[in-house]
């Protein structure tokens, strides 16, 4: 079964694919940053006292960070 | 005739710059963009028959503007009045993010503008685990795709051959249709000269700066008549090219396996580390300030050596009189105080660069952020902090690729109160005089005194940012995204070019506002308004008729000074820094050095009469100065000018007053506001009055 979370819930290491964005909350910058709905994204990186999160997407191969207050805009699902 | 202009477009870390730098073979210079102050790179190259002029534009992901370095993008491509509007735009992808690029480079056909499309870093592609069909890139792009490595030269020769191709017409593949078309039609009536796609972005960005102010009305008119807004026409446009050229080049560039992030991840696992990633941050800071200044003492020792022997033959060479004396006096020792600087600042930049280039400035503002945030900023103000202690001035440069508009103002804003290398010789000075030299838990006290005011200025800028912040107002939410790119080792060519932009752009320009503060100087202390400075002699002899030769001709000295126009301004001042223990000499040092902090020693030699080019580094010149400064006996106390109180009063003065005229200019041409200019002057030379005129009144 299908779960929807908010991104800034996962650990490092769990893959999971983005559902949706809180289109009113994040600027245009991420979605051409290629934080898209449908892209499977890997946390890879977590800076300590809820610092920044280092995503990597698979698509683009590349490593994104955002912070956590705008990860828990994103909603992701296994 | 016009040379035809090239302009490099491409994202950041794509090698976009090394890819200039071996076409240009850097013949380029640095300038400005007419009317704003971001930098403009331009470089020639002559083939083909004739000099084309390539611009480097900044890094962009997308046409859609959201910092100074994106807008310029967006100005050149779109703006046909403007000069930099290119004849044919190149391109720039790296294999690894192609689709990216492939975006960028439909926004900017759709502009109107043509473009090739290169991929650079070629090299890498196998060990990337890719493959593309170039020929089905080229039908599909419908121009010319070419390969290079900018690192090792290769496919430079084929791409400026390439750059009198223009390639047919361009359909647009991208249509707003459905809900937004409405909305679409009602702007095409605004800008029937535009192409539909230019059209589209007036519509969907709030702020055009090359539409008359009627457009601009009328755009926000038709944006709140359909109920849009230009955030949410940029997200679907995101949105639809993504899906579509995902789509359309699935069968071009095949993806076997994914080699490359591995590499980096490693990397990573340590520089990222929760606790080592601190550990080795802090590590390389410390090895960073201690190699600026241990590798930079020999060189400065050697330059200061060799200019006041210059000095001298120039004196010894010139005919004795006011201009000879203009010429070593002012003119040369001005240039003097600013050509020391030079190796810190080329080493500071060098390592800045170095960190830039491999990639772990980035990582920097990943570990960053969260411990700036609270104060109102971003983790990429860590850049201009950290290279504000070389000097203001490319630090508050350095702080334009920060998104926000209100967290770059604040970056820029507090930068000033790092401790620059220009009031280190201020505080060596000063230190020597009022601080003993013992040792306190092991530690000598001077250079835990040192040590302090450097924590000192982190801490006023932390906390003067922490105020800032309640107090301006932003119209955006902050936010932070930015591509932690794989490590890559330097491309010394990069290293080397920005290093000399940095050096020189400090050398020229602060420079001369240094050389002419100089002169202007020399000629205040070296003229009078009355006959007490023309004949001093006449005065101090029948004041002193029994001086001996030596002592006459310093008491004329020093008579000279005090009725000169300095010395004149010096004491028109004195009630105003008397509160904070400074007498008029010291007043006459505050007014001089405004125009840079480090023209404070050279003025109290001056006013000491020891002759403008005391040498701080030679121990025996030093000790004259000291032991003048240490006798000097303030008139209005009775005590010594320099104690203790006095001492710590004029340290903590130049810790946090705005005593530089470069930083003043850079600031009034980076914010483009005299309102914010003069705020941060008088922010920081209040604070500096009153901290000075509470820690004096308490301590004497």
């Amino acid at each position: 079964m299908q779960k929807s979370f908010t991104l800034d819930i996962l650990k490092v290491g769990d893959v999971a694919k983005i559902s949706e964005l809180n289109a009113t909350e994040l600027p245009a910058k991420f979605f051409e940053m290629g934080l898209l709905p449908g892209c499977t994204i890997e946390v890879r990186h977590k800076a300590p006292f809820n610092g920044p999160i280092g995503l990597h997407l698979l698509g683009s191969n590349s490593l994104v960070a955002i912070r956590k207050s705008e990860a828990a805009h994103i909603f992701v699902e296994r | 005739m016009k040379n035809t202009v090239i302009a490099l477009l491409g994202n950041p870390n794509v090698g976009k710059t090394s890819l200039f730098n071996r076409i240009t073979k850097l013949h380029q210079h640095v300038g400005n963009y007419p009317g704003i102050t971001v930098e403009k790179r331009e470089g020639y190259v002559k083939a083909n028959g004739k000099t084309y002029t390539v611009i480097d534009l900044p890094g962009t992901y997308t046409l859609f503007p959201t910092s100074l370095d994106e807008e310029i993008v967006f100005n050149s491509l779109a703006n046909k009045e403007s000069l930099s509007f290119p004849d044919l735009v190149v391109v720039v992808a790296e294999p690894n993010n192609i689709k990216r690029s492939v975006i960028l480079y439909q926004q900017a056909r759709e502009l109107g503008v043509p473009a090739i499309f290169v991929i650079n870093m070629i090299d890498e592609l196998a060990a990337k685990g890719l493959e593309i069909d170039y020929q089905k890139l080229e039908a599909y792009l419908g121009t010319k795709v070419l390969t290079t490595d900018a690192r090792n030269g290769k496919g430079i020769q084929e791409l400026v051959q390439a750059f009198d191709i223009r390639p047919s017409h361009h359909l647009s593949r991208f249509i707003a249709d459905g809900q937004y078309k409405e909305a679409l039609d009602d702007a095409k009536k605004l800008f029937p000269l535009s192409t539909e796609y230019q059209t589209w972005q007036f519509l969907a960005q709030e702020h055009v700066s090359f539409i008359s102010l009627e457009q601009r009305r009328r755009l926000v008119e038709i944006r709140n008549h359909h109920n849009i807004s230009g955030n949410q026409l940029q997200k679907w446009e995101a949105m639809q090219r993504n899906a579509q050229v995902e789509r359309d080049i699935a069968n071009v560039v095949l993806v076997k396996e994914n080699l490359h992030v591995s590499k980096t991840n490693h990397i990573d696992k340590i520089l990222l580390h929760p606790v080592w990633g601190y550990v080795i941050f802090f590590l390389l800071l410390f090895i960073l300030f201690q190699l600026v200044f241990t590798l930079s003492a020999p060189i400065m020792d050697w330059i200061d050596e060799h200019f006041a022997a210059f000095v001298d033959l120039t004196a010894a060479s010139l005919p004795e009189g006011p201009i000879s004396d203009l010429i070593t006096q002012g003119i040369l020792a001005g240039i003097g105080g600013i050509v020391i600087f030079v190796p810190q600042i080329a080493i500071l930049f060098l390592l800045v660069s170095l960190m830039e280039e491999t990639g772990y400035m980035s990582r920097v503002v990943f570990l960053m952020d969260r411990w700036l945030r609270p104060y109102g900023l971003n983790g990429k103000s860590v850049i201009p902090l950290m290279s504000g202690v070389g000097c203001a001035v490319p630090a508050i440069m350095a702080a334009r690729n920060i998104e926000n508009t209100k967290e770059r103002l604040i970056t820029m804003l507090v930068t000033p109160f790092m401790t620059c290398a220009a009031r280190l010789p201020i505080y060596v000075v000063l230190i020597a005089l009022v601080i003993p030299n013992n040792t306190f838990l092991g530690f000598g006290l001077q250079g835990l005194v040192l040590n302090l005011l450097y924590i000192l200025g982190v801490v006023a800028a932390l906390l003067s940012a922490w105020v800032l912040n309640k107090i301006v107002k932003s119209n955006h939410k902050s936010f932070l995204i930015f591509e932690l790119p794989s490590y890559k080792t330097p491309d010394w060519r990069n290293v080397t070019n920005n290093v000399w932009d940095k050096t020189s752009g400090f050398l020229f320009g602060a420079g001369k506002i240094i050389l002419a503060m100089a002169i202007v100087l020399w000629v205040l202390g070296n003229f009078g308004p009355n006959d007490r400075f023309n004949e001093a002699e006449r005065y101090v002899t029948e004041a002193n008729p029994d001086l001996s030769e030596a002592d006459l001709s310093e008491e004329i000295a020093s008579f000279k000074l005090e009725h000169s126009f300095l010395g004149y301004i010096g004491m028109g001042i004195e009630p105003i820094v008397a509160p904070l223990g400074y007498d008029w000499k010291m007043g006459i040092g505050l007014v001089s050095s405004f125009a840079a902090r480090e023209v404070f020693v050279g003025t109290m030699a001056t006013v000491y009469s020891l002759g403008e080019d005391v040498d701080i580094e030679d121990d025996e010149q030093k000790q004259t100065l000291l032991s003048k400064m240490k006798s000097e006996i303030n008139r209005n106390t009775g005590q010594p000018a320099y104690n203790l109180a006095s001492g710590i009063s004029l340290l903590l003065f130049y810790a946090f007053a705005m005593q530089c005229m470069s930083t003043i200019a850079i600031m009034k041409r980076e914010t483009g506001s005299w309102k914010w200019t003069a705020i941060q002057t008088c922010m920081m030379t209040g604070i500096a009055y009153v901290l000075a005129l509470v820690v004096y009144q308490l301590m004497k």
